[in-house]
């Protein structure tokens, strides 16, 4: 029991600090004496690579030393969890994760479902950009963290004039057969609705043009992959052009791949990433991992956290990471955000079934 | 020793009297049907999923049972477009993985090289440790457009050519890990052949390959069999081979099922898809089975006529 | 003579294809895993052991490690009395129904793994006993079982039933037959069937994903979902460190056993 005391008396030293107290403002009123039991961990749901490095240096690392909380990760798919947290808290079993990086749009779907427990009373929710906000729910299922745009991303010793400036190019002969996509097609919707001359306002009740344009591109025989997939493709010189999240590319370049990227004039989609904390857990699990997204969301956690990621967090007072000032796939100035495309999440969670039949029936003929 | 199995005996005796001498294949199924029966369990959930419709306001399966999901399937093209591909994968891939496990298995068996059996023997095993998603990311390095294969070729004055990513890339993957197992399978069965008959039927002037096609082969029968059946619904509920090495555009029927479980969240048509499947994939087994005779299938006594 | 050379010649070339499509990526693979640089490649990109250092130093590597031994054992202890007394009554007690039991048992086969691995897991799930080691081992048994039953049938095939008889009619107790003459003819084929139980346990990641949390990871799971993301040469360095155990494992057995086991199944 000597461990609790020293840590103890750690934590309660760095409760005093300025900094580490603004992290953690405890939303029960009782303050610091009726504060819920300390997990020994909590299990946190994460992406491997970058985005584990991401989180970990800027959010984990940071949290257990205000509380002494150690972090562990499940790495699985955010796909792939989605059934097993589903089926837990359906089968009334303690879920696999405490929190869950997810996408918005899976984490829209566990929403519908009423999983997970309300965000609403995190205090560092004041002050984040809107986007922040999830649509179509009354309270808080989820927050969502950050924004990222899905870029052309291209080798840059194929186009030693310069970035491409339409989508089009994808359809060039000169590349048939070098492009790629993500094999679900999702990022690419948007851009191709415009591309192949329609609206993304239309989006999604008129998308003759966005379907047509991605029949061409089957005609080009593109390669269908996922993020690990681009990045040794473009190494491996078997490809020359991807539409890819920023970071992913962002990646590659920094271990060497000769890769740059460009948002076409069309404009790119872009979507957000979200966390929340599964119903099921044991209600001091539930305080802790609600700690932990509040401190997520600090400036000073996101500031850590999107630094890693190249991508602009809700949090209006982080700047852009070096490399990504005046990068419009990280948008500061208005003529970057009238680039960005936007499909609501409840729109893209309704029809995702839908798109993914047709784009597989385009993809698999 | 003895008196270990005097014990066995005598406790035998007791709980398992002679006459219970003709329920004794049952008792010794019992286990491997218990084992599968859990899965069966498996089954039973899917199959009550699979007659649930998903609604993508809630992300709810439907309360009542319908028979949409099945529907839906049947009128789906590109379902059937992926139904073909995998049983025309599986037909070949069972017929070239036999053709080249037969000789590797023969040679293993036959060769006087203590040294060399062994070495085939280890080489067998090999690809099972590096895992099938980090062999795939070997393959690139081999063929790919910029991989060793195309450099040799390119130096050579040919190609590029496009050897990953295509249909041919998936068998290709699909046989190499298959190898294994058929060699696995067939080897036992060449063991118990008597070299005697293949040199008698030599001494008669058989030239070698009528000796192994009339002799071999017929007498090897039981492992073939065995590995064809093996391979063919291993290779026809395949899931990771398309995915990596099939560039996205060259899915077998459980990468179907992948995306409706995790990537549409629609467990009722993921289940709908798997159910087809199994049933699909049963009644070509059955068929293999009653064609290649399943008497030869460690059925001795019925093989015997 | 000439008929002879020829012979081998044909059998030859045809191995000599089957070494190099099982060698070649694993070759690929050892090199690439001795890279400096961050992506795996080959040839590699400079020298150093930099990914072993990582891999050793790796905390959840080595319990996703451990783990995946005690399922691999649960697996293979579960496979050989089940898949050996299934091969033998199928060989030798002729069951009623023989096409529709053998169907019935292909069924691991035919079931897709996402089907098997969702299936399984609402299962346990329901029965409360997810979240541990062993369900994860019993699933690969499961999902792997006709390839035990196989291994040993195809060794029960070659064994003479008329020494089995030969024994019952000398009044042999059934059980002695059983362990001195059965088995023993057998013992081949379990020996080849209990290995691939439980390299192809070791291996399995499809079902174990949806079967495993974070803190009951297996191996190839762990190697699955980081690869997700960016493959790195740890995996690689993961996979060579993998193979030499697996090399040292091979040379004990034919040390003790002697590997010529697997393929002498007519001496008892």
């Amino acid at each position: 029991m000597k461990h609790d005391d020293t840590f103890e008396s750690r934590r309660r030293a760095l409760l005093q600090a300025a900094g580490a107290a603004a992290v953690l403002l405890p939303f029960s009123r009782a303050g610091l004496a009726a504060e819920p039991a300390k997990p020994k961990e909590l299990i946190v749901r994460v992406w491997g690579g970058e985005w584990k490095d991401a989180i970990d240096g800027g959010v984990s690392k940071g949290f257990t030393k205000a509380t002494g909380i150690a972090i562990k990760y499940d790495e699985t798919e955010d796909n792939e969890l989605q059934p097993k947290l589903w089926a837990a808290v359906k089968q009334k079993r303690r879920p696999p994760v405490a929190v869950n990086w997810d996408t918005t749009t899976n984490a829209t779907k566990s929403a519908l479902k009423n999983m997970g427990e309300d965000l609403g009373d995190l205090t560092n929710l004041k002050g984040l950009l809107p986007v922040a906000k999830p649509l179509g729910f009354d309270g808080w299922p989820l927050v969502n963290v950050y924004s990222y745009v899905y870029v052309l991303a291209y080798r840059t010793e194929a186009f030693p004039g310069g970035a491409p400036k339409s989508w089009s190019v994808l359809l060039d002969p000169k590349f048939k057969g070098r492009i790629a996509l993500y094999n679900d097609g999702i990022g690419f919707h948007p851009a191709a609705q415009v591309a192949g001359g329609g609206k993304v306002e239309d989006i999604p009740k008129n998308m003759k043009a966005c379907w047509d344009f991605i029949a061409k591109l089957k005609a080009q025989k593109p390669l269908l992959g996922e993020d690990p997939d681009f990045t040794n493709w473009f190494q491996k010189g078997e490809i020359d052009l991807a539409c890819t999240i920023v970071t992913n590319a962002r990646g590659a370049k920094k271990n060497g791949v000769k890769v740059a990227w460009t948002i076409p004039q069309e404009g790119a989609k872009v979507d957000t990433d979200a966390l929340w904390i599964p119903k099921g857990l044991p209600a001091n699990e539930v305080y802790w991992a609600k700690q932990y997204v509040n401190y997520a969301l600090t400036a000073e956690a996101q500031q850590g956290w999107c630094d890693g990621l190249g991508l602009p967090g809700v949090n209006p007072n982080i700047k852009p990471p070096a490399d990504m000032v005046g990068d419009p796939a990280y948008p500061t100035k208005p003529e970057d955000f009238a680039k960005l495309l936007r499909v609501p999440n409840k729109i893209q969670v309704e029809n995702e079934k839908e798109w993914f039949g047709k784009f597989k029936k385009i993809m698999q003929s | 020793m003895i008196r270990v199995l005097d014990f066995l005996e005598s406790l035998r005796a007791t709980l398992w009297p002679r006459a219970a001498r003709r329920f004794e294949a049952a008792a010794f199924l019992l286990p491997a049907l218990l084992l599968v029966g859990v899965l069966v369990l498996g089954l039973a959930w899917m199959a009550d999923a699979s007659l649930r419709l998903l609604d993508t306001e809630t992300f709810e399966l439907s309360e009542h049972w319908t028979l949409a999901n099945y529907r839906d399937l049947l009128e789906n093209d590109t379902a059937w477009i992926v139904l073909g591909r995998s049983v025309l994968g599986a037909a070949v891939v069972t017929a070239v993985t036999l053709a080249l496990a037969f000789p590797y298995a023969w040679v293993m068996v036959r060769t006087g090289s203590a040294w060399l059996r062994k070495l085939l023997l280890v080489s067998l095993f090999l690809p099972f440790f590096i895992g099938q998603v980090v062999r795939a990311y070997g393959w690139l390095i081999v063929l790919g457009k910029e991989g060793l294969v195309n450099q040799l070729l390119g130096a050579l004055g040919m190609g590029p050519f496009k050897m990953i990513y295509t249909y041919g890339s998936v068998l290709f993957g699909l046989v190499q890990y298959m190898l294994p197992f058929a060699v696995l399978l067939i080897a036992p069965a060449v063991t118990a052949i008597d070299e005697e008959v293949e040199l008698a039927s030599e001494t008669l002037g058989a030239p070698w390959w009528r000796t192994f096609l009339e002799v071999t082969l017929p007498l090897a029968r039981p492992g073939l069999v065995a590995a064809a059946m093996v391979v063919f619904t291993l290779a026809l509920t395949d899931y990771a081979m398309p995915v990596i090495l099939g560039g996205g555009t060259n899915d077998f029927v459980a990468n179907m099922v992948y995306d409706a479980f995790f990537r549409t969240s629609d467990s009722g048509m993921g289940s709908a898809v798997a159910i087809a499947l199994v049933a699909a994939a049963t009644l070509l087994a059955g068929v293999l089975l009653t064609w290649l005779g399943a008497g030869t299938l460690g059925f001795r006594g019925e093989a015997k006529r | 003579m000439n008929g002879r050379r020829a012979r081998d010649v044909v059998l030859w070339s045809v191995v000599a294809v089957n070494l190099v499509a099982l060698a070649a990526p694993t070759l690929i693979i050892l090199g690439a895993s001795f890279t400096a640089g961050n992506i795996i490649t080959f040839p590699p990109d400079g020298f150093s052991f930099k990914w072993y250092e990582k891999v050793f130093a790796s905390e959840t590597l080595r319990d996703a490690f451990w783990r995946s031994l005690q399922a691999s054992l649960v697996c293979t202890a579960a496979s050989i009395p089940a898949g050996t007394l299934a091969a033998l009554a199928l060989a030798r007690r002729r069951p009623r129904f023989p096409r529709t039991l053998q169907l019935y048992l292909l069924l691991p086969f035919t079931v897709p793994l996402i089907g098997s691995g969702m299936g399984l897991m609402m299962l346990f799930g329901e029965l409360g006993i997810l979240g541990q080691v062993w369900p994860v081992g019993l699933a690969c048994c499961i999902i792997n079982l006709p390839f035990m039953i196989w291994a040993v049938q195809a060794s029960v095939n070659a064994l003479d039933p008329d020494l089995e008889n030969a024994a019952a009619t000398c009044g042999a107790a059934p059980t002695h037959a059983f362990f001195t003459i059965t088995l023993p003819a057998v013992t081949p084929g379990i020996i080849t069937g209990a290995l691939l139980m439980f390299v192809l346990a070791f291996n399995e990641f499809l079902v174990s994903l949806l079967l495993t949390d974070a803190n009951t990871v297996t191996l190839p799971v762990s190697i699955y979902n980081s690869i997700r993301n960016v493959i790195t040469p740890d995996l690689a360095a993961v996979s060579v460190v993998y193979i030499l155990v697996a090399g040292l494992a091979i040379a004990l057995l034919d040390r003790m056993v002697g590997l010529e086991i697997f393929l002498k199944s007519k001496q008892s």
